[in-house]
């Protein structure tokens, strides 16, 4: 007797299947539209000038050439936008300050970094807009400049900000400097702990600043009314965060503004915060002309937020038989040239997959002239887990114990303590570690210089805000849309949610994103939190069509709706007492809905929470090359709590992917500045992002702790793959070759300078 | 004659913040008693205790509910003797 | 400078169109021609999502003049499939999960189509070395190259 959605738990019809998800096709056709993909009649092409100096006062723009230009249409710099209060809001961890995130857009007083937005030009192609942008004449102040974190923290350190006192420190200092914030989490005694353990290691590392790497720059297409009502197609994850942001940053009402979900081609983080649709809305008002921006790449690294870098210090202690009794870390995190890096997220999870009495994590948020540091998947966490997981290595060495049985000794489970605060809430890191003792290929022999490293991570994972709409068509079959983008196959896996609780094949089921004027809102795609919370949401919209669906039954049966059940996709008396009454489809009730009270079709929103983090446990095999440091990957093989898989292939697809990209942070990717603070690697030659020849398969092993917290127990799949693989192997090259590297990325000259150094 | 309800006594529900918020809004009190029902009360409780705190916990916080991390929902229910941790809002990428 | 005035023939059809001098293939699909359907993703060459193949030759079309495509054949990712019926490259990417956000695809989907016709048997590290030349950030290349694998056996009856 299926009332309830519970009870088809135990029995799974479509979900934990791979099926082909709806926006397949026009992705393998080429017809799918993303971002730079849009035009409209009488469009104008924006280009964007840029700052060629890492920090300076600009003292004057002359756009006078420039608009004399044939074609150009309208110039806008920083000061054509609607100033802000200096002010911190919202969430501590994500505070915005949007007298920051309009100089982010827009230069005003100074050039913070090179790459920094001066002006844009809209012109009627875009080679004249382009032309245009060499003809405005910027007069600069060049300023000394400061990149690296530990030199912007030093006391004689160019300030950004004349006047940035550290938050976070008591008493507030009285010279300003370049620390935006300091943070602290402890837990217990340190120094007590450390008295008490039988082997101490405490050792530094520095990690440096990547990108997140999308393959789709930044594009936006804005049209902007007489009316004051503007459209706006823009890749992103999330277009009710982009329409916030924007309608503030340009100085309209939320209600004006409808932003279309383009295709997104990769964010990961760093499309959940606005570039080009501030410039784009604001010269289309201006113009009274559709505007279309599309960022180069040179523009994407330069101006875009990578990741921070990272300057860290670890410090743990064990007792002989592994129990780990002490923890101290270190963060300083580079933000770029406005506050705001991940190093709360990664003084939090630095220490979290182990159960530890005494723990003191100490962060600090610094800026330097760099472009502000943006969210990449699990923000934060990678950079702390490679210090962390690095040092526990060591550890496990020194007492002569197994990497993953270490871990498995201290991990947490649900009831577990935090060093922030609450206890762990689930269990699932466990679980990982054993899957892999248990792998055959943690067992392989290794040759002459390859090495085997292990490492663990934990991220938090969202819940948050979302809402879903569900329609039965005429024909019977049903069309879901969510607000949520959709940047790894999330359209099927809502799909084959709705399907499942509604007991309809999946084919039946459209699965589609609306804008913003047709669904309520919904958060961004990120955190791990889409299948989850919009899950929930779509979830909770089938189940009310469902009662309604029930509620039509029994009036076509002229009976109580209490004798009426739902079951595998029909309508059915609830026993036979009730009428010799023939099930009714999905078709049946949906050719009746005009005499039983019209359409049927609901939408539900939640603030979703319960949910659980995410853990992985990973192990790699790796190969040094004694003559070129060249590191070759043989085997990786990566576990994951999913909770439960929806989409069995799309969930270890997001495993490989995190991990890819960790290799890529790990073996070659940095920003490389020359000695003017210019980038010297702004391209995908020299910014050199993993190729399909640098690999071999990866393994991906689905770990399934339910999460009673789900209708059908997900846990976020997304981030957590991300922290261990840097870690990992850096561990498997000590293995290999005995060399400790303390630095990313351990890329070939810097290996070999180690093996050089004997 | 009237009878007497005797009152039971409903056990608290705890109330905690980490170091950092609890030196910055509560006095660097880290752990509080309050009685209620649901997070509204639970907000409602500590407003009364420092004023204008109620609406910085909704807007900046998430909670962990004997461990369990939800959103600030003002109907959340909250068991009597379970653990209310107010923790920093967590976002993604 | 004044636009020349090109011809060609594009996925079999022919096509005209006015191009500067010093205007990209891929600026003129797009922007001209309307075929989004080949992606920028870096301008210079380095990323392969503007794979084009020009008179049966694999190139990045961001590195190809408008003007150079004067009398050849263009192949891009629109010409695919044939009518309803999908390209068994196409089918496998999607059957094995081979993309995530999409945006490589059509870049990888020309470049493989390119290696099965040199060489219809390749090895996993034939395929892998073959597509080097086309970044992706999703998926980490394990369904990608299982897909191209799988499409070979299939385009040999194996």
């Amino acid at each position: 007797m299926l009332t309830n959605t519970k009870d088809i738990q135990q029995v799974m019809k479509v979900v934990g299947t791979s099926p082909v998800r709806p926006d397949g096709v026009p992705k393998v056709t080429g017809q799918a539209q993303y971002g730079a993909d849009y035009s409209l009649p009488g469009m104008l092409w924006a280009k964007v000038l840029r700052s060629p100096h890492a920090h300076a006062r600009i003292l004057s723009v002359d756009t006078s050439k420039a608009l004399a230009l044939s074609g150009v249409k309208s110039i806008i710099l920083g000061s054509d936008f609607p100033e802000h209060p200096f002010d911190y809001v919202g969430p501590e961890r994500v505070a915005q300050n949007y007298w920051h995130m309009t100089r982010n857009i827009m230069a005003r007083e100074k050039a913070l970094f090179e790459g920094h937005a001066i002006a844009a030009v809209a012109a009627t192609t875009a080679a004249i807009a382009a032309e245009a942008v060499s003809l405005i004449d910027v007069k600069y102040e060049v300023l000394p400049h400061c990149i690296d974190v530990e030199d912007a923290m030093l006391p004689d350190a160019p300030l950004l900000f004349e006047d940035m006192i550290t938050r976070g420190v008591e008493p507030a200092p009285s010279k300003p400097s370049n620390i935006s914030k300091r943070l602290e989490f402890s837990t217990g005694d340190i120094a007590a702990g450390f008295a008490s353990a039988d082997e101490v290691v405490e050792m530094s590392f520095k990690t440096a600043a990547v990108h997140q790497g999308y393959i789709e720059p930044h594009s936006c297409l804005a049209r902007y009314g007489a009316d004051g009502q503007c459209e706006l197609w823009s890749a992103s994850q999330g277009h009710f965060v982009v329409r916030a942001y924007t309608a503030k940053l340009v100085g309209m009402e939320i209600g004006n503004l409808l932003v279309h979900p383009a295709e997104i081609g990769g964010g990961f983080g760093g499309k959940t915060v606005v570039y080009v649709e501030p410039m784009a809305v604001l010269l289309s008002r201006k113009t009274g002309l559709p505007v279309k921006i599309m960022m180069g790449r040179e523009d994407v690294f330069k101006s875009t937020g990578p990741t921070s870098g990272s300057s860290m210090t670890v410090k743990i202690g064990v007792k002989k038989d592994g129990t780990i009794v002490a923890a101290e870390g270190l963060f300083k995190f580079q933000a770029g040239a406005f506050p705001g890096s991940p190093v709360m997220n990664a003084t939090m999870c630095a220490f979290a997959p182990y159960i530890i009495p005494n723990v003191k994590s100490v962060g600090f948020d610094v800026v330097s002239n760099r472009p502000k540091s943006a969210a990449y998947r699990a923000p934060g966490s990678p950079i702390s887990a490679f210090a962390v997981e690095s040092v526990l290595d060591i550890l496990a060495k020194k007492i002569g114990m197994d990497p993953l049985k270490l871990r498995l000794k201290n991990a947490v489970k649900a009831g577990s303590p935090t060093a922030w605060g609450p206890k762990h809430s689930h269990d699932g890191y466990a679980e990982t570690i054993q899957v892999l003792l248990d792998h055959p290929g943690y067992q392989k022999p290794l040759g002459k210089n390859q090495g085997r490293g292990v490492a663990s991570g934990f991220w938090f994972n969202g819940g948050g805000e979302s809402t879903a709409s569900v329609h039965i068509n005429e024909d019977g079959t049903v069309v879901i849309a969510t607000g949520s983008m959709d940047v790894g196959g999330s359209r099927a896996s809502m799909a084959l949610m709705a399907a499942e609780t509604l007991g309809v094949p999946y084919e039946s089921v459209r699965s589609t994103v609306a804008d913003t004027a047709s669904i309520g809102y919904n958060h961004v795609t990120g955190g791990s939190r889409v299948t989850y919370a919009t899950g929930i949401a779509v979830v909770e919209a089938c189940n009310k069509v469902i009662e309604d669906l029930r509620l039509r039954a029994s009036l076509m049966w002229d009976t109580d709706i209490k004798n009426v059940v739902w079951s595998d996709g029909y309508a059915k008396p609830v026993d036979p007492s009730v009428g010799n009454f023939e099930p009714l489809s999905l078709k049946a009730i949906a050719g009746k809905r005009a005499v039983t009270g019209g359409p049927i079709g609901y939408e539900a929103s939640t603030n979703a929470g319960g949910q659980a983090p995410g853990f992985s446990t990973q192990f790699v095999d790796v190969e040094v090359d004694p003559e070129t440091g060249h590191v070759k990957i043989l085997q990786f093989v990566a576990a994951q709590d999913v909770g439960r898989a929806i989409h069995r292939d799309y969930c270890a697809g997001q495993i490989v992917g995190g991990v890819v990209q960790g290799i890529g942070w790990a073996l070659n990717e940095e920003y490389i500045y020359d000695s003017k603070g210019r980038l010297s690697n702004a391209g995908f030659l020299d910014y050199r992002i993993p190729v399909a020849s640098d690999l071999p398969m990866i393994e991906a092993v689905l770990v399934e702790v339910p999460n009673p917290s789900h209708p059908f127990g997900v846990k976020g799949v997304g981030e957590a793959n991300i922290v261990p693989p840097m870690a990992a192997i850096a561990n498997a090259i000590e293995n290999a070759i005995g060399r400790r590297m303390t630095e990313l990325p351990m890329s070939p000259p810097r290996v070999l300078a180690a093996i050089d150094a004997g | 004659m009237q009878a007497e309800i005797a009152a039971t006594p409903v056990k608290a529900v705890k109330v905690a913040f980490t170091a950092g918020f609890s030196r910055r809004y509560t006095d660097s009190i880290r752990e509080f008693d309050v009685q209620a029902k649901n997070i509204r009360g639970v907000i409602r409780a500590m407003n009364d205790l420092f004023p204008g705190l109620g609406e910085t916990l909704e807007e900046e916080t998430s909670i962990a509910i004997d461990g369990v991390i939800h959103e600030v929902d003002y109907t959340q229910p909250v068991k009597p003797g379970s653990e209310v941790f107010f923790i920093p809002r967590i976002e993604g990428g | 400078m004044s636009k020349h005035h090109v011809t060609t023939v594009i996925n079999g059809d022919p096509v005209e169109f006015l191009c500067q001098p010093n205007v990209s293939l891929l600026d003129v699909l797009r922007n001209e021609l309307n075929m989004t359907g080949t992606k920028e993703g870096c301008g210079t060459g380095d990323c392969g999502s503007c794979s084009v193949t020009l008179d049966g030759r694999l190139v990045c079309s961001c590195l190809v003049l408008g003007v150079e495509a004067h009398g050849k054949t263009i192949q891009t990712i629109e010409g695919m499939a044939n009518g309803e019926t999908l390209h068994v490259l196409q089918r496998k990417f999607l059957e094995h999960a081979a993309l995530q956000c999409g945006i490589c695809t059509p870049g990888f989907l020309i470049a493989a189509r390119s290696l099965l016709e040199r060489n219809n048997n390749p090895t996993e590290e034939e395929v892998r070395f073959w597509l080097a030349g086309n970044l992706c950030r999703c998926t980490g290349y394990n369904n990608i190259i299982t897909a191209v694998l799988e499409a070979a056996r299939e385009m040999r009856g194996a």
